[in-house]
């Protein structure tokens, strides 16, 4: 895709799912307050919130992992298929830096024909390698190792990102029900409103 | 994994033993990949990541292996295992051919079978390009064959790259040496479908001849069995597809293969008849296997295009 090779789309991408993500846990940080509701807690999920922002987080990923561009909007594309899978394991602060180098490793593994191996990843992680494998097995599970982006849901997702990002800044979080996931309809998914978990 | 019987070792496979098994309650043979996930830099071989991932959406295609399941367990030491389960198939088109070549009773391999095998490989490869997804290793040892039922399965997904999603330039680190498509020996960096036909092209050629088509042992050797065959004066062949001859490619056969970045200065050679390489073979096999050779990947025949290709037209279809 010329567009993602354009300069300035990457770092521009980059902050916007940052503040997605943010949005994303912030609002499930606050469901998992407010709500009886039982989250699993899973192997993403860190003792405490890092103190790493996820933009920084995500930055330093982009930095080091030297993937292909389109590795992060299909990270993107796995991180909702895997909440959507997984509706007891909402995006929050505990997990999601977790499940950002997890899904970024792996979009890169599938993809790429050159991609650095997961003591790597688990280094700019910043996490053990030990943990980088067993996060690994998890995702692909919570996944049922449907790893494969199709060019429509691909395009649908990066037309999504586009527009959010021309916009800059968008308004309103659609606040929805506790933990409700809305997720791309693999056939549709261009005609539909499009957040993730929010 | 209590559930199966291990029965036999089978074979090695991309990234780890291939194990005859049985399902002990349904008494169904199955193969059993295992994958070693040793707490080691790697992780999940990406082999292994891609195989799974691609089967999923491949599987099911008659013409293409069944993965069954895939089982996380640990071994007796606490070692994290992966293991593939998929449909068993008893051979392979490497050992079949073998077979026919060596041993008690050599022969070739009946005509109507290899019309047969060929059209269920470019089902398979058709298939696979439909989902967007190409094989890059497509060779005898990857295609499994039932002997009873006449049937052939594509196996071996490790290799398998979607193409469908922008990407950084491919490796060419792909495809076994002698079934490995000239743009890729040719290190081009975004190639495509073409590759895989190729491929087919080659299989096609070594059922008839019982013997590989351009047993190259180096790169550079494998350039120059394709464009002409060193080690064999006798048997000089090959290829340029649509006049029968071969000989080095030309800018008017190929455009733009002279700026491929390892294409040299070739001697020229006198093109050769491709029928030489392929006697036994008719005209309409002939004609179908050179337009799987054609060397500019954007001329090479497609699958979908193979199936209707008047080899076939004497073959029943309706079976299949």
């Amino acid at each position: 895709m010329a567009e993602l090779e354009s300069p300035g789309v990457m770092p521009k991408l980059i902050a916007f799912l940052s503040s997605l993500l943010e949005r994303v846990a912030e609002s499930n940080d606050l469901t998992r307050r407010v709500t009886t509701q039982s989250q699993r807690v899973s192997v993403f999920h860190g003792l405490s919130r890092p103190t790493i922002t996820i933009q920084s987080y995500l930055e330093r990923i982009f930095k080091y992992a030297n993937c292909s561009p389109s590795c992060f909007v299909v990270a993107y594309v796995y991180l909702d298929r895997f909440t959507h899978r997984q509706p007891s394991l909402p995006i929050n602060s505990f997990n999601v830096h977790r499940l950002l180098i997890t899904s970024v490793m792996v979009s890169a593994k599938f993809l790429d024909d050159l991609y650095y191996n997961n003591a790597y990843y688990a280094k700019v992680g910043g996490i053990s390698t030990k943990e980088m494998n067993l996060l690994e097995l998890d995702f692909l599970f919570g996944l049922g190792f449907d790893l494969n982006v199709t060019p429509n849901t691909f395009h649908a997702y990066f037309s999504y990102l586009q527009k959010e990002m021309t916009l800059l800044q968008p308004l309103s979080l659609v606040v929805a029900p506790p933990r409700s996931v809305s997720a791309f309809n693999e056939d549709e998914a261009s005609h539909q409103k499009q957040q993730l978990a929010v | 994994m209590e559930k199966y019987e291990k029965l036999e070792k089978v074979g090695e496979g991309t990234y780890g033993k291939v194990y005859k098994a049985k399902d002990k309650e349904t008494g169904q043979l199955v193969a059993l990949k295992k994958t070693r996930l040793e707490m080691d830099e790697e992780g999940v071989p990406p082999t292994a990541l891609r195989e799974v991932s691609l089967l999923q959406m491949l599987s099911h295609s008659l013409y293409v292996v069944r993965l069954l399941c895939v089982e996380h367990v640990e071994n007796k030491h606490g070692k994290p295992l992966l293991y593939l389960v998929f449909e068993y198939l008893e051979t392979d088109l490497k050992k079949f051919i073998d077979s026919h070549r060596k041993g008690p009773n050599p022969r070739p391999l009946d005509t109507t079978l290899i019309r047969s095998f060929l059209y269920q490989l470019c089902k398979g490869v058709a298939h696979c390009h439909g989902h967007g997804v190409l094989h890059r290793d497509l060779k005898p040892q990857n295609l499994l064959v039932d002997k009873e039922k006449g049937i052939l399965k594509i196996a071996d997904l490790g290799l398998g790259r979607a193409f469908t999603v922008p990407l950084k330039s491919y490796t060419h680190e792909i495809v076994t040496l002698w079934y490995r498509a000239p743009e890729v020996l040719l290190g081009s960096t975004h190639y495509s479908t073409a590759v895989d036909m190729w491929s087919v092209g080659c299989i096609f050629a070594e059922m008839v001849r019982r013997q590989a088509l351009f047993p190259g042992d180096s790169e550079f050797q494998q350039l120059l069995h394709i464009f002409r065959d060193m080690h064999n004066p006798g048997n000089k062949v090959y290829l340029w597809g649509g006049e029968w001859i071969a000989g080095k490619p030309t800018e008017k056969m190929w455009p733009g293969v002279g700026s491929l970045r390892d294409w040299h200065v070739y001697p020229q050679w006198e093109p050769q008849n491709l029928q030489r390489a392929v006697p036994s073979l008719g005209p309409d096999g002939l004609d179908l296997l050179s337009k799987m050779l054609k060397y500019d990947p954007a001329e090479r025949i497609s699958a979908k295009e193979a199936l209707d290709h008047p080899f076939f037209d004497s073959l029943d279809k309706s079976q299949f």
